[in-house]
């Protein structure tokens, strides 16, 4: 920020003028955002999970101590849906289908929200260095994110999370390890290319300082791509978190998808398939949400691509 | 020359590459603590345990202890698997064809299924069938596969009871000999019809799973390439010179779309590999992803290593392959940029 204040002021254009340019720019992608209806219905999907999500505690009776484990109610167990007390049934261990399912909204908002955050800040640092210093730190970053990217991602997180140990705070971390190198990529190229910019160029010969540059001119335009990628990125990770869930690497009787999919398995053979359908649907519908929000950002944001 | 080049970088690049993933792939191994403790019991003292650390080399400082474990693995000792309760390289053979027969015939119904959807949707812009495609792809690409799994399983194993689950029927694998270990080929080569459809048979299910989103990727990439091709010039002097829009599609626009679909279809190889972990879970496949699963669940070291780097160096693999092919079809790609 000491770099901003030496700034010479006969350069500084008052803030009110790019932030209102900003504002009105951001109010017209939003209107051509909302034209799109597929776009339109995925957001009121978003919408209601995380209504759901933050209304968990109020809309159910929270498991006591710990609300994100599952409640078990051993009267009523294999109950179908539509019993009472158990709208969508109840697991082989008596678990309610329901209560699963907001609970593990709030899970998977959680989950996704801690990854994307995550991820996108170790992405744009790395990313940053590597693409505005460029040279051998460059070289050096690159090389570090091929390796990465060498080993497939749900391979990779699932062998970090077990080696880790099974939990949930396991699966988190497993995935921030994995992730960040897409955005590191994507930061990387955009900058590259942005540096090129007349303008980046105008703003070195009025004497702005190198970090200035960077913080006013360069990072504010490459960050296009990675709002769509993170879009993605919020629905793609509750899916391969709720896989390694599935697979085991969470808490047994946590309130989350991946794990209520799991319980539920055991007893389809019987026909017992209510257990693992309504838990499956919403993770399916959050990726979907997500999908569809993303590919409806990407027509707005980056015209040049068609939709895919 | 461009690409002679091009190739030497990359395979120069190569075995950085690999040293890097071993390297994490060691350090994943040590995260959770010394090794030591598969071999451990409760009646041993101290000094046994000592006795035990220095047998393996674990009081060694790690980088020692990393060229120890590298120097074995390539003169081919990749660690005894608990789960397996052999040595990891006498059951990756069989555990690998296993997988290998079910990721191509996913990979087959994948690669049809998407070019044709693809050049269906990409020749009908924006009309009905191109909305149903897009609904498809994108659903496709949002679907858990275990989920996925569990649907068909529910309604064509359990209600309708068309399908199997397993590999295969075990009488039926029992009457032909297996030299290839690739059940369809065996099946094939024995001459029976029998055993042909009984592999077929089990096949359909986990196939279809783990090609899902796979089509889907695929789809997308076919149409959106298409409908670029469809706006090239060429295309408008195909049709002006009288050639039928069937023979516009087939000769000049799908070929020039298939180049990047070729790309696509490259790396979704690893998708593919990596999806066999749930769907050999939930069909009882018995290949390297269930086997992988049941290491990740037992803590089964050496098998998760051996997994890890062997799906890496064959993802590093096929990736530069499909660099080189693309750069062969598609001479206007600037390589290495």
């Amino acid at each position: 920020m000491a770099e901003v204040a030496q700034h010479p002021p006969v350069v500084t254009t008052p803030v009110s003028g790019p932030l209102a340019v900003r504002l009105r720019r951001l109010g017209e992608i939003v209107r051509q955002v909302l034209r799109n209806p597929v776009t339109v219905i995925g957001l009121v999907i978003i919408v209601l999970m995380f209504t759901m999500a933050l209304l968990a505690p109020v809309i159910t009776t929270p498991n006591e101590p710990n609300p994100y484990q599952m409640p078990r109610d051993w009267s009523a167990l294999n109950e179908p849906p539509g019993t009472p007390g158990h709208p969508l049934g109840t697991t082989a261990h008596g678990g309610d289908v329901l209560y699963g399912i907001i609970w593990g909204s709030r899970t998977s908002l959680r989950l996704s929200l801690i990854v994307v955050g995550v991820t996108v800040t170790i992405g744009t640092i790395v990313g940053s260095l590597a693409g505005y210093l460029g040279g051998k730190v460059d070289e050096f970053l690159m090389r570090v994110v091929d390796i990465f990217l060498a080993i497939p991602e749900l391979i990779f997180a699932l062998a970090i999370a077990a080696m880790l140990g099974p939990s949930f705070t396991n699966i988190i971390l497993a995935l921030a390890v994995v992730y960040w190198v897409k955005y590191a990529r994507i930061i990387r190229g955009q900058i590259m290319h942005i540096k090129q910019n007349d303008y980046v160029d105008s703003a070195r010969v009025i004497g702005d300082s190198k970090f200035h540059i960077y913080a006013k001119d360069v990072l504010p335009n490459s960050f296009t791509p990675v709002m769509v990628q993170a879009t993605m990125d919020m629905g793609s990770i509750v899916l391969v978190g709720a896989t390694l869930s599935f697979i085991g690497l969470a808490e047994a009787g946590l309130a989350e998808w991946g794990v209520l999919v799991s319980e539920g398995q055991v007893g389809i053979s019987t026909g017992r398939w209510w257990a693992s359908t309504f838990p499956g649907l919403m993770i399916f519908l959050w990726a979907l949400a997500f999908n569809l929000v993303g590919d409806g950002l990407r027509d707005v944001l980056d015209p040049r691509t068609e939709s895919r | 020359m461009q690409i002679r080049d091009y190739l030497i970088r990359r395979l120069m690049v190569l075995p950085i590459l690999l040293i890097g993933v071993s390297i994490i792939v060691f350090t994943l191994t040590r995260i959770g603590g010394s090794p030591i403790g598969i071999y451990l019991s409760h009646e041993m003292t101290p000094e046994e345990v000592e006795q035990l650390e220095e047998r393996y080399g674990l009081n060694e400082p790690l980088p020692v202890q990393y060229l120890a474990w590298a120097g074995g693995v390539l003169s081919g000792d990749l660690g005894w698997s608990g789960v397996a309760v052999a040595p990891v390289t006498a059951v990756f053979g069989d555990k690998l064809t296993a997988t290998m027969e079910l990721a191509t015939a996913a990979g087959i119904v994948a690669v049809t299924l998407g070019i044709t959807l693809g050049t269906f949707a990409g020749s009908r812009r924006d009309r009905l069938p191109d909305h149903l495609t897009r609904v498809f792809s994108v659903s496709g690409s949002s679907m858990p596969d275990f989920w996925f799994a569990i649907l068909l399983l529910i309604v064509f194993w359990v209600y309708l009871g068309w399908f199997p689950i397993g590999r295969s029927d075990p009488a039926i694998w029992a009457s032909i000999a297996h030299p290839t270990g690739l059940y369809t080929v065996d099946s094939l080569m024995a001459g029976s019809w029998q055993a042909l459809r009984d592999a077929i048979w089990h096949l359909i299910l986990p196939a279809m799973t783990l090609g899902l989103a796979t089509t889907a990727i695929i789809t997308r990439m076919m149409r959106s390439s298409l409908v670029e091709e469809l706006n090239e010039d060429y295309v408008d002097a195909a049709r002006a010179k009288g050639l039928p829009e069937r023979l516009v599609l087939k000769r000049h626009a799908r070929r020039n779309a298939l180049i990047p679909t070729v790309t696509v279809i490259g790396l979704s190889f690893g998708f593919l590999l990596q999806g066999t972990v749930v769907v050999e879970i939930l069909y009882q496949w018995p290949g390297m992803g269930r086997w992988l699963a049941d290491a990740v669940l037992r803590g089964d070291q050496a098998t998760i290593m051996a997994y890890v780097l062997f799906t890496s160096v064959l993802f590093l693999t096929v990736n530069l392959a499909v660099d080189i092919i693309y750069a062969y079809l598609d001479r206007r790609v600037v390589l290495g940029s």
